[in-house]
């Protein structure tokens, strides 16, 4: 992880989930700035630029949608949103926004650390390039040069649309993508039955993969929302 | 919404007084007498008075069937006189009848409303009761767990330290699943349209599901049968969710002695059947009809084992089949398993791929 520890800033009102959440991370080797109200944490991101960012949707000063907003504006630092709603619109919304990622409370430490790593990746790779042009998962392997992807060696026949679809969701690895944002890169536009066309090739990726429900350990659902491909494996170099 | 309530009451009395109007017109014809008009007026007036919203309409009626009676109707005729003191009379019973009517019909709407109020209200006090129970259970454990842990941090080893706080973390989920369910019958309460249906790819569903309960009970093993074709079904997916968790997890918790646990969907026509089938112990008859209704026997539910409330689970249950439009029925042999079964309308004219 380098030898600067990442910077987060966490912006939750709830000083008990707060206090955990810091705890938390710095046992994971972040350094931790918090905030309880929007105004503090925006003063806090102009004046320290955190990495990423962690945010609470329902605070008591504004909703959190207004700051994805203003940082959108100006940057392009990761946030993950923490949302006590559990209504797929909210979720969908937020992303939209600009928001990275989503957890929904209540949630796994382990589940927090894993999007809170794959947010900032994603964000430094942008940055940077694919090192070697793979992306490797488990028996997963995309050969983003030869257009190519082998499940535990062997070579799985895709479609072309199949093959952008996965390319598109590895990119985004550990993160949920929503229907519409894939939709939007794959086709281009968003008529009303793309989110169908979209769900039928996913089917098929999936049946090729030989996933079956409940045993599907590449590409993730989340309901309503769209899809999150499996994180990418730290420790292969 | 006024407006349109307000639209209605209008053209309703204008239709009543109009056909009311034919209606003596037509008679007068037939019988040749004068005496018929005040009568059906009277009528008309209750019958806007009833059928409106307030006072203003019966009021209106009245005024209108006292000029109306009043100008073609009595003598003179074509013509409005006061003088007569009898058409000055049978104005003002007119106007009697539409306020009586009217405040007896306001009367009467409100007595309804309340009734249905008292209705909902008791039930959800019923569910508030079971709820406060089933809550407190996890909350004692996990309050004594953790002073426990506090208190006497240096005398416990670390195994039981982690045992305890094991303990907390699966309570504390325990808890979490209890509120989804009460957040699932409250987004149905609150929406006065039923649901909000998006097509649902039923693989997905499936999935996420097992994904779900696996998290849950890591060590059920759940057979999984379902069509190999793309299905997609209009639902709120994250209750309909909830609802085959909660039989999933219904059947865990109770159906004693169970080896296999299926999960079945096919459809059948425009319908898709869900099932949920163990082969435990099942359920005796006289405690199958309230299964859903919530209402059963809570102290005889709750002697055998405190914190499993799944009455409301399956009320739950029930409440968000309903308003997808669909049915929930449970058939149970005792010794030989229980089948919990829900249908849903699949798009129709979508059997894609």
């Amino acid at each position: 992880m380098g030898n600067n520890k990442f910077k987060i800033l966490v912006i939750e009102d709830e000083a008990n989930i707060l206090s955990f959440l810091e705890t938390l991370l710095v046992t994971n080797g972040y350094q931790v700035l918090t905030a309880r109200t929007r105004a503090m944490g925006h003063a806090l991101f102009l004046s320290h630029t955190p990495d990423l960012v962690i945010l609470d949707l329902g605070l008591p000063d504004g909703d959190g949608v207004e700051f994805i907003l203003t940082v959108r504006a100006r940057s392009a630092t990761p946030i993950i949103v923490l949302s006590a709603r559990t209504t797929e619109q909210d979720k969908v919304a937020a992303l939209d926004f600009g928001a990275n990622d989503y957890i929904t409370k209540p949630f796994g430490t382990a589940e927090l650390i894993a999007r809170v790593r794959a947010a900032l990746r994603s964000h430094h790779q942008a940055a940077g390039a694919q090192p070697d042009g793979k992306f490797i998962a488990g028996g997963l392997m995309i050969d983003y040069a030869s257009r190519q992807v082998l499940l535990d060696g062997q070579e799985v026949k895709l479609t072309q649309t199949e093959y952008n679809i996965v390319a598109l969701l590895s990119e985004h690895s550990g993160r949920v993508m929503t229907y519409a944002s894939i939709v939007q890169a794959i086709w281009g536009e968003t008529d009303p039955g793309s989110t169908k066309k979209l769900q039928v090739n996913i089917a098929n990726i999936r049946k090729k993969f030989g996933s079956k429900p409940g045993d599907n350990p590449y590409i993730l659902n989340e309901l309503g929302v769209g899809y999150r491909m499996v994180e990418e494996d730290l420790e292969r170099k | 919404m006024k407006a349109r309530e307000w639209m209605r009451d209008m053209a309703l009395t204008l239709l009543i007084l109009a056909a009311s109007f034919s209606a003596v017109v037509l008679m007068q014809r037939a019988f040749d007498t004068a005496a018929i008009a005040p009568v059906v007026f009277v009528m008309a007036v209750f019958l806007v008075s009833r059928s409106t919203h307030g006072y203003v309409w019966g009021i209106a009626a009245s005024l209108i069937s006292v000029l109306a009676v009043n100008y073609a109707f009595t003598f003179p005729y074509f013509e409005l006189s006061f003088s007569l003191p009898e058409n000055v009379f049978s104005g003002v019973v007119m106007l009697f009848v539409a306020a009586m009517t009217s405040a007896l019909t306001t009367n009467l709407k409100a007595q309804e409303r309340m009734r249905a109020e008292s209705e909902r209200e008791k039930t959800r006090a019923n569910l508030l009761r079971a709820v406060s129970h089933d809550l407190r259970t996890p909350l004692t454990s996990i309050y004594g767990s953790c002073s426990t842990i506090m208190e006497n941090y240096d005398s416990l080893d670390k195994e039981q330290q982690i045992k305890l706080l094991g303990e907390v973390c699966s309570d504390a989920k325990w808890l979490n699943r209890m509120v989804e369910n009460l957040l699932s019958v409250t987004r149905i309460d609150s929406g006065e349209v039923s649901v909000k249906k998006t097509p649902t790819v039923l693989e997905e569903l499936i999935d996420s599901v097992l994904v779900k309960f696996r998290k849950h009970y890591p060590d059920q093993p759940v057979e999984v049968e379902i069509p190999e074709s793309f299905i997609t079904i209009p639902m709120d997916s994250i209750l309909i969710e909830q609802v085959i968790i909660n039989l999933l997890e219904n059947a865990v918790r109770h159906a004693e002695g169970m080896t296999r646990l299926v999960l079945r969907v096919f459809t059948l026509g425009n319908r898709a059947i869900f099932e949920v089938i163990d082969d435990g112990c099942g359920i005796p008859k006289e405690r199958l009809d309230g299964l859903f209704s919530g209402s059963i026997n809570r102290e005889t539910a709750a002697a055998d084992d405190g914190r499993h409330g799944m009455g409301i689970g399956l009320s739950v249950c029930a409440t968000i089949v309903r308003a997808h439009g669909g049915d929930i029925r449970a058939e149970s042999k005792v010794g030989r398993g229980t089948t919990f079964r829900f249908s849903l309308e699949t798009e129709d004219a979508e059997h894609g791929q």
